[in-house]
């Protein structure tokens, strides 16, 4: 190993990464761009209130109460056990969580009676003074037809307010775009910039030296790894002065970032060397990446998918790595927590490196 | 009588034909042989793209490998290269085999391609300074530069560049480390008559610095202009092989007689009087 020749090749992958408009345009500042979109736009954040739904009392009073939440569009319902609700609220999952405490009857509050209590996150006090009113507003009607009247003026529910965070949609945007970006930049800039050398030649005069052509390869695939990184870390910042709330530990992201970076560097080299032109590339680097864009939970939550294209597609690279990133940078998880995606993402790069040693070929 | 060339002996690198006029030495006599040819041979499925070629270049030479398309002229100099593998017969450049060790010679060579392509994003003193390292050596880059006149084009990129330039800095990429043979394939194709010109003599300024130079060409005016010997080449042979002069001496000696008297001066003479040696590059 002769580190000058690697380090002069290194340098030169570099520079000419950084100097390539088209490189840095889609590389840099289309993720920005998407991300200054969808940040400005919120699409996310909609209208809806996302409600927590605890039924502890499982009466013909609370079902009725459920079905009456369930018929209207103003709240998106996740029933669930209080502790898991309280949790998810807590991590700013939920705007709301509502009790329906044992033993709770379809009627007005009386002394002695267990009451509906909904918890609200203390960082949204705006979601949860609307939830309030709507929830008040509704269970009022519900008596109204119910039991011929309220009776009192004493609130129907009762809120309590938790301390939580407020997680936005910049919070689900960035991790999203950090797993976009690295699988852009590992198919991409290879499949194009690789087969771009062998066309033209560059590769061939490269092979009229003495140096073994995997020096090449070695400082192209070090110098993107490291271009990745500097992505990632680049993202973060703007996500952050977008207000996304960082809580993992951002050496694990960056290692994630690079266990990523590697599926795609190979399903890239892959790409290239199969390719004899980018025309034969682009199709190919595109029907791996569009499904992904939108199958593997970059812009939008997986959950509204169907469960079957959601059984499938949780299996693609983007999917576990996005899910990894996710949990690290929303929920601050460490390793353990995130095994399974880790696990998947190992597999994925053990196949798309065989898949890469199989079909590279330099000319 | 047959000008193909079978000397089998290292020691005799002259071409000796026994039909031929005097041999008489337009640069004096060969030095010793730098590359030996023995048959080699290169098929591509059923096309036999060289087919048995031998031949011998002597140190200090500028050699000619001259043929139609598809004579297998780039084929055999980039097996000598070591470039593409050989399917039988050998090469030996400067003392090594080829085919048991290609970095060997070309740690020892220089080589521009026919299509010389350089990294877009670099500019010339960079991708000087990554070849030398890529040879193991640090280089002179603007030294380099100099010689081949693209000094003030030190920080441009190569795609910049005219096509006589790129050529040039082609060669310059090629003389990184100081190559005992440079091998030029078609170095002048697709230049004007004023920067093909230039470039003769840059390679007889590389030739007299001591590097031995074997080049391809199509332009037998080139050829004879440029080379101390050529092989001809036609579907994979060396039909000829000899110094010009003897060549078209011998030709003329089998009652040779062109149809029409050439004049003492041709249209390529008339369009260098008219439009002058300046290289038009800007």
């Amino acid at each position: 190993m002769r580190w000058v020749v690697y380090w002069s090749l290194f340098v030169a992958s570099f520079k000419m990464f950084v100097r390539n408009r088209a490189a840095l345009f889609f590389s840099l500042f289309v993720p920005l761009l998407i991300m200054l979109i969808f940040g400005v736009l919120n699409f996310g954040g909609g209208t809806n209130v996302s409600l927590g739904l605890v039924d502890e009392a499982d009466t013909d009073g609370s079902h009725a109460l459920v079905a009456a939440l369930e018929a209207t569009d103003t709240f998106d319902l996740q029933p669930g056990a209080r502790d898991a609700e309280l949790a998810q609220l807590k991590e700013g999952h939920r705007d709301l969580v509502l009790v329906i405490p044992a033993g709770y009857q379809l009627a007005p509050p009386t002394a002695g009676t267990p009451g509906l209590v909904a918890y609200s996150n203390r960082a949204k006090p705006e979601q949860a003074q609307v939830g309030g009113l709507l929830l008040n507003a509704m269970v009022g009607q519900l008596l109204a037809g119910a039991a011929g009247g309220t009776g009192s003026g004493t609130p129907l529910v009762a809120l309590e307010a938790l301390p939580g965070r407020d997680l936005g949609y910049i919070d689900f945007l960035v991790p999203g775009i950090l797993g976009l970006t690295v699988m852009q930049l590992g198919l991409f800039s290879v499949a194009f910039g690789f087969v771009q050398l062998k066309r033209t030649g560059a590769l061939r005069r490269l092979f009229a030296t003495p140096t073994s052509p995997a020096y090449f390869l070695g400082a192209q695939v070090t110098s993107r790894l490291l271009i990745g990184l500097a992505q990632v870390l680049i993202l973060l910042g703007v996500g952050l002065w977008f207000g996304l709330q960082l809580v993992g530990n951002v050496f694990l992201l960056l290692a994630v970032s690079v266990l990523g970076s590697i599926i795609f560097l190979a399903l890239g080299f892959s790409i290239a060397g199969w390719a004899k032109n980018e025309d034969q590339a682009a199709p190919v680097a595109n029907l791996i990446s569009l499904p992904m864009t939108f199958l593997s939970g970059v812009f939008f939550s997986r959950d509204a998918m169907p469960d079957f294209l959601r059984t499938i597609t949780d299996y693609l690279p983007l999917t576990y790595l996005n899910h990894a990133l996710r949990s690290v940078t929303n929920d601050g998880v460490g390793v353990g927590a995130i095994s399974g995606d880790l696990l998947g993402m190992a597999i994925w790069a053990v196949i798309a490196f065989l898949l890469a040693v199989r079909l590279f070929r330099w000319e | 009588m047959s000008l193909e060339y079978h000397s089998a002996s290292m020691n005799s690198p002259q071409t000796t034909d026994p039909g031929q006029h005097d041999a008489a030495h337009r640069t004096g006599a060969l030095g010793k042989p730098i590359v030996l040819v023995r048959d080699l041979r290169k098929r591509y499925g059923t096309l036999q793209a060289v087919d048995g070629v031998s031949f011998e270049i002597a140190e200090g030479e500028v050699f000619g490998i001259l043929g139609p398309n598809g004579a297998g002229k780039t084929t055999t100099l980039e097996m000598i290269e070591g470039m593409r593998t050989i399917d039988s017969g050998s090469a030996i450049v400067d003392g090594i085999d080829v085919s048991k060790d290609p970095r060997g010679v070309k740690a020892r060579i220089g080589i521009q391609l026919q299509a010389s392509s350089f990294f877009d994003e670099l500019n010339l003193v960079e991708l000087l300074d990554l070849f030398g390292h890529l040879y193991g050596r640090r280089v002179d880059a603007k030294a380099l530069l100099a010689d081949v006149e693209l000094t003030e084009k030190a920080r441009s990129q190569v795609r910049t560049l005219s096509g006589g330039q790129k050529q040039r800095f082609s060669i310059a990429a090629a003389l990184v480390n100081d190559p005992r043979v440079l091998f030029l394939d078609e170095p002048t194709t697709g230049l004007d008559p004023q920067a093909r010109r230039h470039l003769w003599g840059l390679v007889r300024q590389i030739r007299d610095r001591g590097h031995t130079v074997v080049l391809t060409t199509h332009y037998m005016e080139e050829a004879e202009e440029l080379c101390d010997r050529v092989a001809i080449m036609d579907s994979g042979h060396i039909v000829a092989l000899d110094k010009p002069l003897v060549l078209i001496d011998a030709l003329l000696g089998r009652g040779f007689t062109k149809e029409r008297v050439e004049r003492l001066a041709n249209l390529e003479d008339v369009f260098i009087d008219l439009t002058g040696h300046t290289l038009r590059e800007d």
